[in-house]
């Protein structure tokens, strides 16, 4: 690597000293003449940030393309010789550094050419080159505009300068279109670009955009037959010493972004608040989209800082990610702009400096997953547990019931047929009719206590109107509720009131018992009140405790304010939109 | 009289069959369900259509929906409701739909094979019935004790529940073995005190019962 390094600066220095020397002593007098401090300053600015960037990233194509770039620059310049072999080949290559430099604005940073418009820019520009070469076939070195003391033109065939001219002309026209078309998607970009990419790209986007721009006139002046003579040329060649500037300035800057990290270590050094951590992150890499994730061991997923799941993004995804870790272990996952790619070290230092305030996240994040995973799992006992009582109700309603009525209509059938002389069996079969008449009574308390069907079937208005109306205390009722909610906030605030009603009766010594429900279309409310001796607990075991399990369950609140000789009250929130 | 069987459970519409012809009812046909119920009803106008609330296909209210239904199209056919559960809301909703030729029973009435065909009898004829159970929750509500209920005699207390069940002065009287004498002045008294327009009617008082004892 060193040895070719080595030998890649010599053979630039030795290129850039011949072409230098060439453009010093040029006596072929062209519109396009760069002169030997541009000669020189282009060059030397692409080979060299070209190996900078290519040291910088290896696996990139862009280092490699700059250098290539700087040496076909170089290259060129040997159509300002007058011996036959330069002077052929220096005009053959002569703006082949032009498709250097569009592939270098079109990709960067990345180095890769990003769509099919792309491609065809590329393919266009090397047409454009081809056409250099087949007007060579047709005009004398003179007829390639060159006036004064041009090289011997070798691979002339043809000797018709009109159509080598016309020619060139449409190698212009190309040129032409292709600058407009790169300027175009290069805006498009800068627009569409994310607050990082942004910082990535604007400068060599600048530096980009002016030389296409200089080059459009440069072009278009030379079509028009070059009334401005050689100044456009020279500014375009100006700006083409500006790009690979722009491209150093971007890795400087780069390096200098890692310096936020160390404000990042004082920071998290002296803020306790963990919510800050995010903004904190999303200030050092300059990405306000960055989002943070934690490793949540239990289900081997990432979660966010609520304890919501998270998905770790696909490679056709348009977010990155960056995993951190201690010890082998994983800790977090940043979610970033992929424009942060191009500064991993800046990442992996920021990763680094917010490792330990990441695993404290990460504690916490863990805590709130189980917590999140607790309530779910709560909320689906809850649901069985209703699955399990409506199963119940509906078997015993269609079996053990029907069964016992059908019992009963037997009894009923042998009472009528008994004759009068068997009249000793007749007491016993009405003993048995009664009897079964108390087992029916019994199981349809116990049903209704299992599954109560007026609420699935006229809800909760009606239900709760019920239990007051059965229950062993003047209740009353006032309900502000016209619509039905969904089954599981129903069947919780019922057997809350009912929980709460059967209380007031057995505990309060109270003498009325008053009943509000009402809905503000978010929150439902049941509010049970006596005006008993209060002093009531919601102690573990209690009837009231379950209850409050059953509406914590659903996200709701349970509150009971019970001083001792003022009453009860007992209030149910339960969220529901 | 003739009778229209409507429950889902084979076991109990063939039994109840079996016991009003037992009876003496003349049974025109059985259903498994409302459509069914309807169908019969329309083809063989019954006396008195018998359904179980709770049929196919959602197992709720099927019942009292297709009492309506019937109410409706056949306004002569008397409809009594089986119910297996103490429902006063239902009861109530089945009367406001008009008192004439309405009840509401738990299923278990109909071992008493006696009480059974007294109330298809009721029914068919344009009386009411409600079940003991639901007036006993209508009537033994507990209330403030400034309520009017609270100051009527057990007596009277009594009269008022057989009258929210549905029977007639004479009934009433035979059941408590006094004369029909005593319980029309039962009756007045219990009236003025809950303060309700009198109605020497049989039939049209029950509603008039059910709606106070519910609203007070």
């Amino acid at each position: 690597m060193r040895a070719k390094l080595f030998l890649l600066v010599l053979a630039a220095i030795a290129a850039g000293a011949g072409a230098t020397w060439l453009a010093a002593n040029a006596n072929a007098g062209r519109p396009t003449e760069p002169g030997p401090y541009l000669t020189s300053l282009v060059g030397a600015a692409l080979i060299a940030s070209g190996l900078a960037s290519w040291r910088a990233r290896p696996d990139s194509r862009l280092g490699l393309v700059m250098v290539a770039t700087g040496f076909l620059w170089f290259a060129g310049l040997m159509s300002e010789a007058t011996d036959g072999v330069l002077y052929t080949l220096g005009v053959a290559v002569e703006y082949a550094f032009v498709a250097g430099f569009i592939y270098i604005i079109l990709t960067f940073p990345s180095g890769r050419l990003r769509g099919t418009l792309d491609r065809w820019l590329m393919l266009a520009a090397i047409a454009a080159l081809g056409l250099q070469v087949a007007a060579m076939l047709f005009g004398s070195g003179s007829g390639l505009r060159c006036s004064g003391d041009c090289g011997h033109n070798l691979i002339q065939v043809f000797g018709d300068n009109g159509f080598a001219l016309t020619l060139l002309n449409l190698q212009r026209l190309i040129a032409a279109a292709l600058t407009l078309t790169a300027l175009v998607l290069l805006v498009i970009r800068w627009l569409r670009a994310s607050r990082p990419e942004r910082r990535e790209v604007t400068w060599v986007l600048l530096a980009g955009t002016a030389t296409l721009i200089a080059l459009t006139v440069t072009v278009v002046d030379d079509l028009i037959g070059g009334p401005l003579n050689s100044a456009p040329a020279k500014i375009w060649f100006a700006t083409l010493a500006l790009v690979p500037i722009a491209i150093v300035a971007t890795f400087v800057r780069r390096r200098l972004a890692r310096g936020s990290v160390a404000g990042l270590v004082v920071q998290l050094g002296a803020q306790n608040e963990p919510a800050d951590l995010r903004a904190a992150l999303s200030r050092a890499l300059g990405d306000p989209s960055l989002e943070l994730a934690y490793w949540f061991p239990a289900e081997a997923r990432y979660v966010t800082g609520d304890g919501r799941p998270v998905d770790v993004p696909g490679a056709d995804s348009n977010r990155r990610s960056t995993f951190v870790e201690r010890d082998g272990t994983p800790i977090a996952m940043l979610l970033h702009d992929p424009a942060l790619e191009y500064n991993e070290g800046l990442v992996q230092s920021v990763c680094a400096a917010a490792g330990l305030a990441l695993e404290n996240e990460r504690l916490q994040a863990e805590l709130r997953a189980r917590l999140v995973e607790l309530n779910a799992s709560r909320g689906r006992l809850v649901e069985a547990t209703d699955a399990e009582r409506r199963r119940i109700e509906r078997n015993l309603h269609d079996g053990t019931q029907q069964r016992l009525v059908s019992i009963a209509m037997s009894l009923g059938l042998l009472e009528s047929k008994l004759a009068p002389e068997e009249s000793g069996a007749a007491p016993i079969v009405r003993e048995a009719r009664t009897a079964l008449t108390l087992a029916l009574e019994e199981l349809r308390e116990l049903t209704q206590g299992i599954h109560p069907t007026l609420l699935v079937e006229r809800g909760l208005p009606v239900a709760i109107e019920e239990l007051c109306r059965r229950a062993g205390l003047p209740a009353h009722l006032k309900v502000d509720l016209d619509t039905r909610l969904p089954d599981q906030v129903e069947t919780a605030a019922y057997y809350f009131a009912s929980e709460a009603v059967t209380n007031a009766v057995k505990h309060s010594h109270g003498s009325e018992i008053r009943v509000e429900v009402s809905y503000d279309g978010h929150m439902l409310t049941v509010n049970i009140a006596d005006d008993g001796i209060g002093g009531a607990t919601v102690g573990p075991g209690s009837g009231l405790r379950g209850l409050a399990d059953r509406v914590e369950a659903l996200g709701g609140q349970f509150t009971v304010s019970s001083p001792p000789g003022r009453g009860t009250r007992l209030v149910a929130q339960i969220p529901c939109a | 009289m003739r009778v229209a069987v409507g429950d889902d459970a084979v076991i109990l519409r063939e039994g109840l069959a079996r016991l009003l012809q037992e009876a003496g009812f003349e049974v025109v046909g059985v259903a498994a369900d409302a459509d069914e119920l309807l169908e019969l009803v329309d083809r063989s106008e019954p006396d008195v259509a018998i359904v179980d609330i709770r049929m196919p296909p959602t197992h709720t209210d099927e019942g009292l929906r297709a009492a309506k239904a019937i109410r409706e199209a056949h306004p002569a056919v008397g409809i009594l409701v089986l119910s297996q559960h103490v429902h006063a809301r239902y009861a109530i909703e089945l009367l406001s739909s008009g008192t004439d030729g309405v009840g509401y029973l738990l299923k278990e009435r109909v071992a008493d094979l006696d009480e059974l065909s007294a109330s298809v009898r009721r029914v068919g004829q344009g009386g009411s019935v409600l079940d003991p159970a639901v007036v006993s929750q209508l009537v033994g509500r507990r209330r403030q004790a400034d309520n009017p209920l609270e100051h009527l005699t057990d007596r009277e207390r009594e009269v008022l529940a057989l009258m929210a069940e549905g029977r007639s002065n004479k009934a009433i009287a035979e059941r408590l073995f006094v004369s029909e004498h005593t319980v029309e002045k039962h009756i007045k008294n219990i009236f003025g005190t809950l303060r309700l327009p009198h109605s020497p009617d049989d039939h049209r008082r029950v509603l008039a019962v059910v709606t106070y004892l519910d609203s007070e």
